[in-house]
Parts: C-alpha cells; structure tokens; sequence
C-alpha cells in the first residue's frame, strides 16, 4: 500500500507540474489581458480574459468592458449594458472608480451615435470632483476642454470657449496632460482666428514643457517663429527660427525658415521691435 | 513461466526516466540545437520594376555569407495585389517576416498597429554592423539621411518608429540626351520654364521637317498627373502664405479643404488661372488621348524616341537606362521665373521637385516566429554596407549617410533649395483629386479655356471638398476609436505594476496621441458644421 502510494505519488507529481505552471498562469492573467489589449490582440484578450480565475468580480467586470471596447463599433443595446455595468462600478471610492467613471464618459462622448457631448461633460465634471487626484479626472478634463473648444453647444462663442478651456488647465497638475490641452487651446485660438498675442502664449507654454512626439515638436518651433515673425515679436520670431534651423537639420521646410529669416531681416531694419 | 516481479519503485523510476527521455528527444526535434540548422526568414515587397529586386538580392548574397544559418527569401509581390495579400496573409497568420508597407495605401490604415512589431528601442542603438565605418557608434535612427520622417509623419502611435527606409526620391525630368542636342544643336539643358518653350518651339519645327512629331513629354495619366499637380503647387506660391493660417510655412489637406469652402481661395483667382493655363500648355505637348494610357506606355513613347522627355520619379531610371538605346539624363525640374510670362507674379520663388525623405520602408511582423533574425537582417538592409549594395546594384539614391553615390544616382538627390509647399490643391482627398483629370477636356478640347475649366472645376469642387473633410474627420476618429481600450489596458498594467515604468510612458504618449487625434476630428468637424460652399449653391 505504501509502495503503491509512492509510485501514486510521482505520477501525480509528474501529472502536476504542467498544473503549478498553469495556476501561475491564472495569477497573472489579468496582466496579459491586459497587455493583448495594449498590444492590439483583441481575440487573445478575450481568450486571455475568460481563463483568468481568482479575481475581485470588480476588476473582471471592467476588464470585460474594456475588452469589449477592442471589439467596434458598438451597437446601442450593448452599449447600454456597458453603461450600466460601469455605472455599478462608480459606486465605491477607489482607483477602479474613477476608471470606470472615465470609461462612462468615453462611452458617452465617443462611442455613442450620436455623440452625447453634453453627458460626457457632466460624467467628466462629477469625475473630477470625486476623484480630483486621479489620473483618470486628469486625462478627463483634458477631453472636457477638447470638447468645450469644438463639440459642447454652451458656450457658443470661441472667445468663451477658449476661456472655458483654459479655466480647467488650473486644475491639470500633471504636465503632461496640462501640455496637451494647452497646445490644442492655442490651435483652436487659431482656428477661431483669435489674436496671435491670445494664442502664442498657449503654444511657448506647450512647447516649454516638451515630451512631444513625431512632427509636432518640429511644427511648434517653426509655428512660434512665424506667428511672431506676424506679429511683429521679432526677438521671439529670431529666437524661435534659429532654434529651428539648429535642431531640425533635415526638415522639408528649411529653406521655407530661410526665407522668412531674410524677411524679419528686411522687418527688422524698417525698424520692428 | 512466472516473470520476476518489478518493483513499483523502479517502474517508477523507468517511467520518469522515459518521460524525460522523450521529452529531450521531442525538444530537440522542435527546436534543434542552437544555430546548428538553417531558419528562413521571408521579405516582401511590391517593387517590381528593374533595380530594387537586385539590390535586395546582393544585400541577402552579402547577409548569407555572413550569417550562414540564416536564409533570406525575397518575395515580389505585383503592386496590383499587394494589399489584398498583404491582408489576407496577415489574417492568416502566414505572412511574411519582414514586409513593405506605405501610409498612403488605401484602406490598410489599422495594418501597421495590428501587425507591425515597433522597433523604437532597436532604433536608438548602434547598428553593430556599421562598426568599422563613419557610423560606428551612432544610434541607427540617426544613421538615416532623414532620421525616419516619413515615420514621424505617418506613425500610427507618435514617437514609434515602425519601419527601416532603403531609398530615397524626387522628380526628374528624364531627358533624351542625342534627341536634345539634335533639337537644339547643344548639350544645354532648360533650367526654366522658357527655355523649356524655347525647346518645345524648336522640337516643333524639328518634327515637321522630318514629317515625324516628337512629343515634348511622352503622356500617361499618370505622368501628367505628377506633373501638372507640382506644377500647379509650385506657380501659384504666393497664394500659399494666404492659407496657411496656422503658420506652418506649408498647406495640409484641412487648409485646402477648409479654405476652399470658407472662400478663402477659388480657381477664378488669376494666379490659379495662370496655374491652369500652364497645364494646358503641358497638356498640348503630350500626344492626344494620354489620359487613356498608362505609365508603361509612356514609358514605351519615351524609349522609342517618340517624346523627347518624360516627368516620373526616380525610381523609374534604372528601367529607363537599361531599356532606352539613347544616353538618358535626369534633369532638374525647370523652375518659372519671375519673368515668366504666364506664372511670374504668382510665384514666391523656386520650389521643391523633391525632398530629402526616405521611403521604401520594411516593417517588422509583430507575429514572426523569428524576429531577431528578422532585425538583424534590417540592422544589414539598412547598415553602410547593405544600403551600398543595394543603391549600387538598384540605382535608387541610398537611405544612409555616407553611402557613397555614382553621379548618375547622386543627380536624385535634390537639394533644400525650393520651398515645400505641402500638399496640393488636388491632393487633398480622394473626391477632389478627380476633379482636375475629369474636367481636363475643358480646357484642351477645342472649345476648352483655364475659364471653363476653372468654371468647372468651382461648380464641383464644394461638394468634393465637404466630401474629402468629412473623411479626414472620419480618419481622425478611427484613429482615436480603438485607442479608448489600450489606454485602459496601459492604465491596468500602470495600477498592477508601478515598478515598471515603461507602462506609464507607454500610456503617456499614447495618450498624447489620441488627445491629438481627438482635437482634429472635433475641429474638422466643427469645420464642416460651419464651412459653406464657397458662395456657391449646393
């Protein structure tokens, strides 16, 4: 009996392993759920997310919302269900929370047909009042001001749009995020043809705080000089294009910035500032 | 016969020692010793023409040598069907290692972020095989001539970079050297637009004293197209400054698009008249119908001595010199002057007939079973010595700095100074890119004038530009759509692992992105809810 036991034993042993590998599997599960998501992989998501065991009913519930945000366009009735499933979620106060609060108003803003601007902005607003800390009430009012700038009905004038979107950049402490609104507030300024002294400062801000990527960096420098070449700031017009021709040395539009330098020469000896 | 009784102990024993023996044995099987047989890794592509198939080919002999247990399979797929099989290959997981890939083709905008592997952190590394060269040492993005724009304009997550350049391009006027001096009794080639009416006028006289008319460019719809959209940009300059409300130095498609309907611009103005009358007169000097015909036909006019020029990009040289019986030379584009009779007033100065960015890009497959022989395959296509075999053999002016270029390739590289004046009036968008060949008849038919077909052209033009910005405003939410979901997913990975940084960077820039992508369909939107027509009814 022992004997048999023992050889009972290894076979089970042996008949184990693959298990223990597998149960380390279901620990880190939602770990790679998530990173099919992040990695554009929503049928392995999916697969991921229905072998995950042994997780808060919670997270579960908002990684099947986000999964089923990999899967557009979303027909009303789901969307619906989503809704409602986020809405369980905000219940409490915790991280999971404000992320489901953020999603709710995605789901308003973006993914709706027609877009509710209107719901998203109070979803946006009630998320930045309960959770002012999180990030997700950050990147919230970042959409906020986006859809002040160009989709919310109220208010109507640009001048009024423009401010209603800055008001919010007081309440934005992570930089990155303030840079972002910033820099779209000074496109719109210009989109509204405001004037360029209203605009500039948002761009120089936007521009001071870096991190930017692809052409923009390129597109701001270049933007600043000629905005204030228009504008009669010939200091800043100078700085800004020589900052250009120095750090974009294989830009399409050199030649373009050489040109205009030799203007603001020609500017600058009619006797410019 | 009784057996003799096996202890359960070592049955145990022999059963595990089986176990493990079988699975060394299939281990070995499946993954072989290191290194000790070949792998195969594939490269496709859509270059069919003379050159860049040759190229890659010494580029893979040279790879092999060095690599032995790599192989190297070329795959040249013809243009006509390269995105249906580049995405029915995709779907079914059966594509190949390293593939070409542009942004501009239709309808495989979600291919790249589906598929593609980005290669940002390769990119900010040595390339191990420039040891030993001027680029020893630098990071190999910065090895390339452009630093990859063409990626940091089209990347489908800013700050990636996805793909690795071979070439670089322009557009030349390809010139038949012994017809030319014929023609005009010297070696002189026409650097402005009135020399080249100078030339036209004595090919004229030429083709009627010999009963045998030359055409001054030889015709395709293709062709004419490169040609009189550059053209029209590069002589209505000035209007340029007019639109280019955000300071940018250069148009996109939304200032065209938007421009047009808040009236800003309209094809009466007299510089897009000027424009228009200078088409008609290319238009004149290609043989009649050239609509109909293709680029190889005028490829084949041009060869046969039928025209005296051709306008095509660089790319087309190497089938040119290998197929004409002339000496072929590629001449700059002749720029107006400010004493141009017909453009003069309109233009700001010389402009661009090309630019220094780099294309013929390959992207990683993200599902390769062998991505690091598939990279270090692109760290040798795009190292100085593979971008020098494949220059050398293909004709194409190489990616890399400090490859050096025979005269002959070297002639396509143009240098900064023309301004770039971004995209053209009918480039904007598909529905308004039509405009200029459907109405072409209206200016060269023989009641045809730059009147009626600006007439035209303004009568369809609103409705294709609302047409061409709702679909930018269409682009920019498929661009921000799927975006909602991965940044959740990055925010997920943030939450359960703060210790790795990489997350929260990760989700930064994609977040910059999407607030990007987002701003520009709420904006193109806004714009189309209060553009109008241009004046005109709808």
């Amino acid at each position: 009996m022992n004997r048999l036991s023992i050889t009972y034993r290894t076979l089970l042993l042996l008949w184990g392993i693959p298990g223990l590998f597998s149960s380390v599997k279901a620990a880190s599960g939602l770990e790679a759920v998530w990173n099919s998501i992040a990695d554009s992989q929503p049928a392995e998501a999916k697969a991921e997310l229905r072998q995950v065991e042994l997780i808060d009913a919670r997270e579960r519930a908002l990684a099947g919302v986000v999964v089923a945000l990999t899967r557009l366009p979303l027909t009303g009735d789901r969307l619906r269900e989503l809704d409602l499933v986020l809405a369980d979620l905000t219940l409490e106060v915790d991280d999971l929370s404000a992320r489901a609060l953020y999603l709710r108003a995605r789901l308003h803003q973006v993914h709706s047909t027609p877009a509710n601007y209107a719901r998203a902005g109070e979803l946006y607003r009630e998320l930045a009042q309960r959770h002012p800390a999180s990030h997700w009430a950050q990147l919230g009012l970042v959409k906020l001001g986006l859809i002040s700038l160009y989709a919310l009905p109220e208010p109507a004038d640009p001048a009024a749009r423009l401010a209603a979107a800055a008001a919010l950049l007081g309440a934005i402490t992570e930089p990155a995020l303030r840079r972002d609104l910033q820099m779209q507030i000074g496109w719109a300024g210009l989109f509204y043809n405001r004037p360029l002294d209203e605009v500039l400062p948002h761009l120089i801000a936007a521009e001071r705080t870096g991190g930017l990527f692809a052409l923009i960096p390129e597109d701001l420098v270049l933007q600043i000089g000629e905005l204030s070449l228009r504008a009669g700031q010939y200091k800043q017009a100078r700085t800004y294009f020589d900052r250009f021709l120095r750090e974009y040395p294989v830009s399409l539009r050199r030649y373009n910035v050489q040109q205009r330098m030799l203007e603001l020469v020609r500017r600058e000896k009619e006797g410019g500032s | 016969m009784k057996l003799p009784r096996i202890q359960p102990w070592i049955a145990g024993l022999a059963a595990l020692a089986l176990w493990v023996a079988l699975a060394a044995w299939v281990h070995l099987q499946i993954a072989g010793p290191p290194r000790a047989r070949a792998v195969t890794i594939r490269l496709a592509h859509w270059q069919n023409e003379v050159g860049p198939a040759d190229g890659l080919n010494d580029v893979i002999k040279r790879y092999e040598e060095l690599n032995p247990h790599v192989r190297v399979k070329q795959m040249v797929i013809p243009p006509s069907i390269y995105r249906q099989w580049l995405r029915t290959n995709f779907v079914g997981e059966n594509s190949a290692d390293i593939v070409e890939y542009g942004a501009w083709l239709q309808g495989m905008s979600d291919i790249p972020v589906r598929y593609f592997a980005p290669i940002t952190a390769q990119l900010q590394e040595p390339n191990p095989y420039n040891r030993g060269t001027s680029l020893e040492g630098v990071p190999w993005l910065k090895t390339f001539s452009d630093e990859l724009l063409e990626q940091r304009l089209n990347s489908p997550e800013p700050g990636q970079y996805y793909a690795v350049t071979q070439a670089r391009g322009s557009f030349r006027l390809f010139s038949n050297r012994q017809l030319l001096r014929e023609v005009t009794g010297s070696d002189r080639v026409p650097t402005t637009l009135i020399e080249l009416r100078a030339v036209a006028e004595r090919l004229s006289a030429y083709g009627q004293a010999r009963q045998r008319p030359i055409a001054l460019f030889a015709g395709s719809k293709d062709t004419a197209t490169l040609l009189m959209g550059m053209y029209l940009m590069g002589t209505t300059s000035r209007l340029v400054p007019e639109l280019d409300r955000d300071g940018l130095l250069s148009l996109s498609a939304p200032h065209v698009l938007g421009g047009y309907l808040q009236g800003k611009w309209d094809f009466q103005r007299p510089a897009m008249l000027a424009g228009l009358t200078l088409v008609g007169e290319f238009s004149a000097q290609m043989k009649p119908g050239f609509q109909q015909l293709s680029r190889d036909e005028a490829m084949r006019e041009f060869l046969h001595g039928d025209a005296l020029f051709i306008f095509a990009q660089s790319g087309a040289a190497r089938t040119l010199h290998d197929q004409a019986s002339f000496d072929v030379d590629a001449l700059r584009a002749p720029q107006p002057t400010r004493d141009d009779p017909v453009v003069g007033p309109y233009i700001l100065g010389p402009f661009a007939d090309g630019n220094d960015m780099t294309s013929f890009g390959f992207y990683l497959n993200k599902r390769s079973p062998l991505k690091a022989e598939a990279i270090d395959f692109m760290r040798f296509l795009a190292s100085q010595e593979g971008n020098a075999l494949f220059s050398a053999q293909s004709g194409w002016p190489p990616s890399i700095r400090g490859v050096p270029m025979s005269p002959e390739v070297a002639a396509f590289v143009s240098p900064a100074d023309g301004y770039m004046l971004g995209i053209s009036y009918f480039s904007a968008g598909g529905n308004s890119r039509d405009l200029l060949p459907r109405n072409l008849y209206r200016l060269t038919g023989p009641q045809g004038s730059p009147a009626k077909l600006a007439a035209a052209l303004d009568e369809q033009m609103p409705e294709a530009a609302r047409a061409d910005l709702a679909a930018l405003t269409r682009d920019a939410w498929l661009a921000t759509l799927p975006q909602d979901a991965r940044i959740a997913a990055l925010g997920g990975l943030v939450h359960a692992r703060p210790d790795q940084p990489a997350h929260g960077l990760a989700r930064e820039r994609l977040e910059a992105a999407q607030n990007q992508s987002e701003a520009r369909a709420l904006m193109f939107a806004r714009q189309l809810q209060s553009a109008g027509t241009n004046g005109r009814e709808r």
